[in-house]
Protein backbone atom coordinates (compact mmCIF):
# COMPACT_ATOMS: atom_id res chain seq x y z
CA UNK A 1 0.00 0.00 0.00
CA UNK A 2 1.35 3.39 -0.93
CA UNK A 3 0.93 6.29 1.45
CA UNK A 4 -0.14 9.49 -0.13
CA UNK A 5 0.35 11.41 3.10
CA UNK A 6 -0.92 14.86 3.95
CA UNK A 7 -0.01 16.82 0.85
CA UNK A 8 -0.56 20.13 2.61
CA UNK A 9 2.18 19.27 5.10
CA UNK A 10 4.39 18.08 2.29
CA UNK A 11 3.88 21.31 0.42
CA UNK A 12 4.72 23.39 3.46
CA UNK A 13 7.74 21.40 4.60
CA UNK A 14 9.09 20.38 1.21
CA UNK A 15 9.90 16.94 2.60
CA UNK A 16 7.61 14.14 1.44
CA UNK A 17 8.89 11.85 4.19
CA UNK A 18 7.40 14.11 6.85
CA UNK A 19 3.97 13.78 5.31
CA UNK A 20 4.38 10.07 4.77
CA UNK A 21 5.53 9.51 8.33
CA UNK A 22 2.66 11.61 9.65
CA UNK A 23 0.38 9.27 7.71
CA UNK A 24 1.90 6.27 9.47
CA UNK A 25 4.61 5.18 7.05
CA UNK A 26 7.30 3.62 9.22
CA UNK A 27 9.86 3.49 6.42
CA UNK A 28 9.50 7.21 5.84
CA UNK A 29 9.93 7.79 9.57
CA UNK A 30 13.06 5.67 9.57
CA UNK A 31 14.43 7.86 6.79
CA UNK A 32 13.66 10.95 8.87
CA UNK A 33 15.46 9.31 11.77
CA UNK A 34 18.52 8.67 9.61
CA UNK A 35 18.50 12.26 8.43
CA UNK A 36 18.23 13.85 11.86
CA UNK A 37 19.72 11.39 14.35
CA UNK A 38 23.25 12.80 14.32
CA UNK A 39 22.13 16.33 15.15
CA UNK A 40 19.73 15.16 17.85
CA UNK A 41 22.30 12.83 19.38
CA UNK A 42 24.91 15.59 19.39
CA UNK A 43 22.46 17.85 21.18
CA UNK A 44 21.58 15.28 23.86
CA UNK A 45 25.18 14.16 24.32
CA UNK A 46 26.41 17.71 24.80
CA UNK A 47 23.57 18.72 27.10
CA UNK A 48 23.29 15.58 29.19
CA UNK A 49 26.57 13.72 28.73
CA UNK A 50 27.44 10.59 26.85
CA UNK A 51 25.89 8.09 29.24
CA UNK A 52 22.35 9.29 28.76
CA UNK A 53 22.55 10.38 25.15
CA UNK A 54 21.56 7.10 23.51
CA UNK A 55 18.53 6.48 25.70
CA UNK A 56 17.28 10.06 25.51
CA UNK A 57 17.76 10.15 21.73
CA UNK A 58 15.63 7.04 21.42
CA UNK A 59 12.99 8.60 23.66
CA UNK A 60 12.97 11.73 21.51
CA UNK A 61 12.29 9.77 18.34
CA UNK A 62 9.59 7.67 19.98
CA UNK A 63 7.88 10.87 21.08
CA UNK A 64 8.38 12.39 17.65
CA UNK A 65 6.50 9.51 16.12
CA UNK A 66 3.73 9.86 18.67
CA UNK A 67 3.43 13.62 18.15
CA UNK A 68 3.83 13.78 14.38
CA UNK A 69 0.09 14.24 14.10
CA UNK A 70 0.49 17.57 15.88
CA UNK A 71 3.04 18.86 13.36
CA UNK A 72 1.29 21.39 11.14
CA UNK A 73 4.20 22.37 8.94
CA UNK A 74 4.24 25.93 10.28
CA UNK A 75 7.98 25.66 10.77
CA UNK A 76 10.63 23.41 9.26
CA UNK A 77 10.40 19.84 10.51
CA UNK A 78 14.00 20.07 11.74
CA UNK A 79 13.12 23.12 13.84
CA UNK A 80 10.05 21.39 15.28
CA UNK A 81 12.04 18.25 16.03
CA UNK A 82 14.84 20.25 17.62
CA UNK A 83 12.46 22.03 19.98
CA UNK A 84 10.81 18.76 20.89
CA UNK A 85 14.27 17.31 21.63
CA UNK A 86 15.18 20.24 23.87
CA UNK A 87 11.91 19.85 25.75
CA UNK A 88 12.65 16.17 26.34
CA UNK A 89 16.15 17.00 27.57
CA UNK A 90 14.86 19.68 29.93
CA UNK A 91 12.17 17.35 31.18
CA UNK A 92 14.83 14.72 31.84
CA UNK A 93 16.84 17.20 33.86
CA UNK A 94 13.83 18.21 35.87
CA UNK A 95 12.95 14.63 36.56
CA UNK A 96 16.21 14.36 38.42
CA UNK A 97 15.13 17.28 40.56
CA UNK A 98 18.38 19.16 40.17
CA UNK A 99 17.05 22.18 38.35
CA UNK A 100 17.05 24.48 41.35
CA UNK A 101 20.50 23.52 42.57
CA UNK A 102 22.19 23.72 39.22
CA UNK A 103 20.94 27.22 38.62
CA UNK A 104 22.54 28.59 41.74
CA UNK A 105 25.56 30.81 41.33
CA UNK A 106 27.60 28.54 43.52
CA UNK A 107 31.19 29.55 42.93
CA UNK A 108 32.33 26.28 44.46
CA UNK A 109 31.17 24.54 41.30
CA UNK A 110 34.22 25.96 39.57
CA UNK A 111 36.28 23.46 41.48
CA UNK A 112 34.40 20.60 39.83
CA UNK A 113 36.05 21.21 36.52
CA UNK A 114 39.39 19.58 36.13
CA UNK A 115 42.07 21.14 34.00
CA UNK A 116 43.29 19.67 30.76
CA UNK A 117 46.97 19.69 29.92
CA UNK A 118 47.96 22.57 27.68
CA UNK A 119 48.08 21.50 24.06
CA UNK A 120 48.19 23.05 20.67
CA UNK A 121 45.09 21.41 19.22
CA UNK A 122 42.30 22.60 21.47
CA UNK A 123 39.48 21.47 19.22
CA UNK A 124 39.76 17.84 20.22
CA UNK A 125 39.23 18.76 23.87
CA UNK A 126 36.06 20.79 23.43
CA UNK A 127 33.54 17.96 23.70
CA UNK A 128 35.30 16.59 26.75
CA UNK A 129 35.52 20.03 28.30
CA UNK A 130 31.80 20.65 27.80
CA UNK A 131 31.08 17.31 29.40
CA UNK A 132 32.86 18.46 32.53
CA UNK A 133 30.91 21.68 32.99
CA UNK A 134 28.40 21.91 35.83
CA UNK A 135 25.00 20.86 34.39
CA UNK A 136 23.36 24.30 34.42
CA UNK A 137 26.28 26.07 32.81
CA UNK A 138 26.65 23.30 30.27
CA UNK A 139 23.00 23.40 29.27
CA UNK A 140 23.06 27.13 28.63
CA UNK A 141 26.43 27.06 26.90
CA UNK A 142 25.21 24.38 24.47
CA UNK A 143 21.93 26.15 23.80
CA UNK A 144 23.56 29.56 23.27
CA UNK A 145 26.98 28.99 21.77
CA UNK A 146 26.44 25.68 19.98
CA UNK A 147 22.77 25.74 19.04
CA UNK A 148 22.44 29.49 18.62
CA UNK A 149 19.49 30.31 20.88
CA UNK A 150 19.15 33.80 22.40
CA UNK A 151 19.13 34.43 26.12
CA UNK A 152 15.45 35.32 26.15
CA UNK A 153 14.62 32.05 24.35
CA UNK A 154 16.76 30.05 26.76
CA UNK A 155 15.20 31.82 29.73
CA UNK A 156 11.75 30.89 28.46
CA UNK A 157 12.70 27.28 27.81
CA UNK A 158 14.31 26.78 31.20
CA UNK A 159 11.95 29.02 33.15
CA UNK A 160 14.76 31.17 34.51
CA UNK A 161 15.61 34.88 34.41
CA UNK A 162 17.52 36.23 31.43
CA UNK A 163 20.21 37.47 33.79
CA UNK A 164 20.70 33.97 35.12
CA UNK A 165 21.17 32.69 31.60
CA UNK A 166 23.80 35.35 30.93
CA UNK A 167 25.67 34.64 34.15
CA UNK A 168 25.70 30.90 33.53
CA UNK A 169 26.93 31.39 29.98
CA UNK A 170 29.81 33.58 31.09
CA UNK A 171 30.63 31.12 33.83
CA UNK A 172 30.71 28.26 31.31
CA UNK A 173 32.94 30.18 28.92
CA UNK A 174 35.39 31.11 31.66
CA UNK A 175 35.56 27.52 32.85
CA UNK A 176 36.16 26.30 29.32
CA UNK A 177 38.81 28.95 28.79
CA UNK A 178 40.58 27.76 31.92
CA UNK A 179 40.22 24.11 30.96
CA UNK A 180 41.33 24.50 27.38
CA UNK A 181 44.31 26.68 28.21
CA UNK A 182 45.51 24.07 30.66
CA UNK A 183 45.65 26.44 33.49
CA UNK B 1 42.56 40.16 36.36
CA UNK B 2 39.79 42.73 36.79
CA UNK B 3 36.67 40.72 37.59
CA UNK B 4 34.40 43.74 37.47
CA UNK B 5 35.35 44.02 33.82
CA UNK B 6 35.85 40.40 32.84
CA UNK B 7 32.37 39.62 34.15
CA UNK B 8 31.03 41.88 31.42
CA UNK B 9 33.12 40.51 28.59
CA UNK B 10 30.64 37.83 27.50
CA UNK B 11 27.83 40.35 27.39
CA UNK B 12 30.13 42.71 25.50
CA UNK B 13 31.05 40.02 22.99
CA UNK B 14 27.39 39.00 22.57
CA UNK B 15 26.37 42.64 22.08
CA UNK B 16 24.12 42.48 25.12
CA UNK B 17 25.33 45.70 26.76
CA UNK B 18 23.68 49.08 26.60
CA UNK B 19 25.47 52.00 24.95
CA UNK B 20 27.09 53.48 28.07
CA UNK B 21 28.18 50.10 29.44
CA UNK B 22 29.63 49.11 26.11
CA UNK B 23 31.56 52.30 25.84
CA UNK B 24 32.98 51.86 29.33
CA UNK B 25 34.13 48.31 28.58
CA UNK B 26 35.78 49.42 25.34
CA UNK B 27 37.60 52.19 27.12
CA UNK B 28 38.91 49.71 29.70
CA UNK B 29 39.97 47.25 27.02
CA UNK B 30 42.04 49.86 25.27
CA UNK B 31 44.24 50.16 28.32
CA UNK B 32 44.16 46.59 29.72
CA UNK B 33 46.09 43.86 27.92
CA UNK B 34 44.93 41.21 30.41
CA UNK B 35 41.27 41.83 29.71
CA UNK B 36 41.91 41.91 25.98
CA UNK B 37 43.55 38.51 26.31
CA UNK B 38 40.55 37.17 28.22
CA UNK B 39 38.20 38.53 25.57
CA UNK B 40 40.24 36.85 22.84
CA UNK B 41 40.14 33.57 24.78
CA UNK B 42 36.36 33.81 25.12
CA UNK B 43 36.05 34.43 21.40
CA UNK B 44 38.18 31.38 20.77
CA UNK B 45 36.03 29.23 23.07
CA UNK B 46 32.89 30.28 21.22
CA UNK B 47 34.52 29.72 17.84
CA UNK B 48 35.57 26.23 18.83
CA UNK B 49 32.10 25.43 20.16
CA UNK B 50 30.57 26.50 16.88
CA UNK B 51 33.00 24.47 14.82
CA UNK B 52 32.72 21.15 16.64
CA UNK B 53 32.27 18.46 14.01
CA UNK B 54 29.10 16.36 14.18
CA UNK B 55 29.62 12.91 15.63
CA UNK B 56 27.18 10.09 14.96
CA UNK B 57 26.07 7.81 17.81
CA UNK B 58 28.34 4.83 18.28
CA UNK B 59 25.46 2.38 18.47
CA UNK B 60 22.58 1.85 16.08
CA UNK B 61 19.65 3.29 18.01
CA UNK B 62 16.93 2.50 15.50
CA UNK B 63 16.29 -1.06 16.64
CA UNK B 64 15.62 0.18 20.16
CA UNK B 65 13.26 2.85 18.88
CA UNK B 66 11.31 0.36 16.79
CA UNK B 67 11.12 -1.99 19.77
CA UNK B 68 9.63 0.76 21.92
CA UNK B 69 6.97 1.44 19.34
CA UNK B 70 5.98 -2.15 19.44
CA UNK B 71 6.03 -2.24 23.21
CA UNK B 72 4.00 0.87 23.87
CA UNK B 73 1.73 0.88 20.89
CA UNK B 74 1.00 3.80 18.67
CA UNK B 75 -0.53 6.94 20.12
CA UNK B 76 -4.25 6.66 19.72
CA UNK B 77 -4.91 10.31 18.94
CA UNK B 78 -2.41 10.25 16.15
CA UNK B 79 -2.55 6.96 14.36
CA UNK B 80 -5.63 5.18 15.56
CA UNK B 81 -7.03 4.93 12.07
CA UNK B 82 -3.73 4.67 10.33
CA UNK B 83 -1.30 1.95 9.54
CA UNK B 84 0.54 0.72 12.62
CA UNK B 85 4.28 1.24 12.89
CA UNK B 86 5.05 -2.39 12.20
CA UNK B 87 2.62 -3.97 9.87
CA UNK B 88 2.14 -7.65 10.61
CA UNK B 89 4.59 -9.72 8.64
CA UNK B 90 3.78 -13.38 8.01
CA UNK B 91 6.51 -15.16 9.94
CA UNK B 92 6.76 -18.88 10.43
CA UNK B 93 7.74 -18.80 14.07
CA UNK B 94 8.66 -22.17 15.43
CA UNK B 95 8.73 -20.66 18.92
CA UNK B 96 6.79 -17.96 20.70
CA UNK B 97 8.64 -15.29 22.64
CA UNK B 98 7.99 -16.95 26.03
CA UNK B 99 9.23 -20.21 24.57
CA UNK B 100 12.37 -18.51 23.33
CA UNK B 101 12.86 -16.97 26.75
CA UNK B 102 12.50 -20.40 28.31
CA UNK B 103 14.94 -21.78 25.75
CA UNK B 104 17.46 -19.15 26.76
CA UNK B 105 17.18 -20.24 30.38
CA UNK B 106 17.64 -23.89 29.39
CA UNK B 107 20.59 -22.91 27.22
CA UNK B 108 22.24 -21.10 30.11
CA UNK B 109 21.74 -24.08 32.41
CA UNK B 110 22.99 -26.54 29.83
CA UNK B 111 26.10 -24.53 29.04
CA UNK B 112 26.93 -23.96 32.68
CA UNK B 113 26.28 -27.63 33.40
CA UNK B 114 28.42 -28.96 30.62
CA UNK B 115 31.23 -26.61 31.53
CA UNK B 116 31.03 -27.94 35.07
CA UNK B 117 31.02 -31.54 33.89
CA UNK B 118 33.99 -31.01 31.62
CA UNK B 119 35.87 -29.26 34.37
CA UNK B 120 34.89 -31.95 36.84
CA UNK B 121 36.23 -34.70 34.61
CA UNK B 122 39.37 -32.78 33.91
CA UNK B 123 39.74 -31.94 37.57
CA UNK B 124 40.51 -35.56 38.32
CA UNK B 125 43.87 -34.91 36.74
CA UNK B 126 44.36 -31.18 37.09
CA UNK B 127 43.07 -28.30 39.18
CA UNK B 128 43.21 -25.83 36.31
CA UNK B 129 39.99 -27.08 34.73
CA UNK B 130 38.08 -26.48 37.95
CA UNK B 131 39.35 -22.91 37.89
CA UNK B 132 38.04 -22.54 34.36
CA UNK B 133 34.59 -23.79 35.34
CA UNK B 134 34.45 -21.41 38.26
CA UNK B 135 35.29 -18.62 35.86
CA UNK B 136 32.57 -19.65 33.46
CA UNK B 137 29.55 -19.40 35.68
CA UNK B 138 29.59 -15.80 36.92
CA UNK B 139 30.20 -14.51 33.43
CA UNK B 140 27.15 -16.37 32.17
CA UNK B 141 24.82 -14.33 34.26
CA UNK B 142 26.72 -11.11 34.21
CA UNK B 143 27.29 -10.72 30.50
CA UNK B 144 24.92 -8.33 28.85
CA UNK B 145 23.84 -9.50 25.43
CA UNK B 146 23.36 -5.91 24.33
CA UNK B 147 26.92 -4.98 25.22
CA UNK B 148 29.60 -4.99 22.55
CA UNK B 149 29.78 -8.63 21.63
CA UNK B 150 33.40 -9.36 22.26
CA UNK B 151 34.83 -12.13 24.32
CA UNK B 152 38.41 -12.29 25.44
CA UNK B 153 39.91 -15.74 25.12
CA UNK B 154 40.91 -17.30 28.43
CA UNK B 155 44.64 -17.41 29.05
CA UNK B 156 44.41 -21.16 29.19
CA UNK B 157 43.25 -21.21 25.59
CA UNK B 158 46.20 -19.13 24.57
CA UNK B 159 48.47 -21.68 26.13
CA UNK B 160 46.70 -24.47 24.31
CA UNK B 161 47.35 -23.00 20.91
CA UNK B 162 43.63 -22.65 20.18
CA UNK B 163 43.67 -19.00 21.07
CA UNK B 164 41.52 -16.25 19.61
CA UNK B 165 42.34 -12.86 21.06
CA UNK B 166 38.92 -11.28 20.54
CA UNK B 167 36.04 -12.39 18.42
CA UNK B 168 33.05 -10.37 17.33
CA UNK B 169 29.86 -12.39 17.17
CA UNK B 170 28.53 -10.69 14.10
CA UNK B 171 31.46 -10.96 11.79
CA UNK B 172 33.46 -13.44 9.78
CA UNK B 173 35.97 -13.76 12.60
CA UNK B 174 33.42 -15.70 14.57
CA UNK B 175 32.81 -18.27 11.85
CA UNK B 176 36.53 -18.71 11.32
CA UNK B 177 37.11 -19.14 15.06
CA UNK B 178 34.34 -21.71 15.34
CA UNK B 179 35.67 -23.61 12.32
CA UNK B 180 39.18 -23.67 13.81
CA UNK B 181 37.93 -24.89 17.17
CA UNK B 182 35.72 -27.55 15.61
CA UNK B 183 38.69 -28.78 13.61
CA UNK B 184 40.89 -28.84 16.71
CA UNK B 185 38.20 -30.67 18.65
CA UNK B 186 37.79 -33.23 15.90
CA UNK B 187 41.52 -33.86 15.86
CA UNK B 188 41.70 -34.19 19.63
CA UNK B 189 38.52 -36.10 20.33
CA UNK B 190 40.46 -39.34 20.58
CA UNK B 191 41.97 -38.01 23.79
CA UNK B 192 38.57 -37.57 25.47
CA UNK B 193 36.48 -40.36 26.90
CA UNK B 194 33.25 -41.34 25.16
CA UNK B 195 30.90 -39.87 27.74
CA UNK B 196 32.61 -36.46 27.59
CA UNK B 197 32.38 -36.47 23.80
CA UNK B 198 28.70 -37.35 24.03
CA UNK B 199 28.01 -34.49 26.45
CA UNK B 200 29.85 -31.98 24.32
CA UNK B 201 28.20 -33.05 21.07
CA UNK B 202 24.74 -33.17 22.60
CA UNK B 203 25.07 -29.65 23.94
CA UNK B 204 26.57 -28.30 20.76
CA UNK B 205 23.51 -29.69 19.00
CA UNK B 206 21.21 -27.85 21.43
CA UNK B 207 23.11 -24.60 20.96
CA UNK B 208 23.07 -24.98 17.17
CA UNK B 209 19.30 -25.46 17.31
CA UNK B 210 18.95 -22.32 19.40
CA UNK B 211 21.08 -20.37 16.91
CA UNK B 212 19.05 -21.64 13.97
CA UNK B 213 15.75 -20.78 15.64
CA UNK B 214 16.90 -17.31 16.60
CA UNK B 215 18.07 -16.68 13.03
CA UNK B 216 14.77 -17.84 11.60
CA UNK B 217 12.83 -15.62 13.95
CA UNK B 218 15.10 -12.65 13.21
CA UNK B 219 14.56 -13.11 9.49
CA UNK B 220 10.92 -12.26 10.06
CA UNK B 221 11.50 -9.61 12.71
CA UNK B 222 14.96 -8.12 12.15
CA UNK B 223 14.47 -5.19 14.54
CA UNK B 224 13.67 -7.38 17.53
CA UNK B 225 16.36 -6.58 20.10
CA UNK B 226 15.44 -9.57 22.29
CA UNK B 227 16.01 -11.98 19.42
CA UNK B 228 19.30 -10.27 18.53
CA UNK B 229 20.49 -10.65 22.09
CA UNK B 230 19.36 -14.26 22.17
CA UNK B 231 21.34 -15.00 19.02
CA UNK B 232 24.46 -13.27 20.32
CA UNK B 233 24.22 -15.18 23.59
CA UNK B 234 23.78 -18.54 21.86
CA UNK B 235 26.76 -17.87 19.60
CA UNK B 236 28.85 -16.84 22.58
CA UNK B 237 27.98 -20.04 24.37
CA UNK B 238 28.90 -22.15 21.39
CA UNK B 239 32.30 -20.48 21.17
CA UNK B 240 32.80 -20.84 24.91
CA UNK B 241 31.89 -24.53 24.90
CA UNK B 242 34.17 -25.25 21.94
CA UNK B 243 37.05 -23.45 23.60
CA UNK B 244 36.66 -25.38 26.82
CA UNK B 245 36.31 -28.72 25.07
CA UNK B 246 39.33 -28.01 22.86
CA UNK B 247 41.38 -26.93 25.84
CA UNK B 248 40.43 -30.20 27.52
CA UNK B 249 41.85 -32.22 24.63
CA UNK B 250 45.19 -30.45 24.96
CA UNK B 251 45.22 -30.97 28.73
CA UNK B 252 44.68 -34.66 28.18
CA UNK B 253 47.92 -34.94 26.20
Amino acid sequence: MAFSGDTSIQTRTGDPDVALAAAGDASAFERLYQTHVVRIHNLTRRMLGGQEADEVTQDIFVRTWQKLGQFRGESAFSTWLHRLAINVVIERRRSFAIQRDRMSDDVGALDNVSVAPARADLTVDMEHAIDQLPPGAREIFVLHDVEGYKHREIAAMLDIATGTSKRQLHRARMLLREYLSGG
Amino acid sequence: MHEEWTDQLSDYFDDELGGAEREAVEQHLRGCADCRAVLNDLKRVVAQAQSMPPRPPQADLWAGIAAQFRGTGVDGTHHSTRVPFRRPVPVRFAFTMPQLAAAAVVLMAVSAGVAWQIADRSGRNTNSAATAAAGAQPSDGARDASAPALLAAPDRDAASGAAIAQVGYADAQYDAAVADLEKALKQGRGRLDASTIAIVEHNLQIIDQAIAQAREALAGDPANSYLSGHLVEARRRKLDLLRRATALTSESN
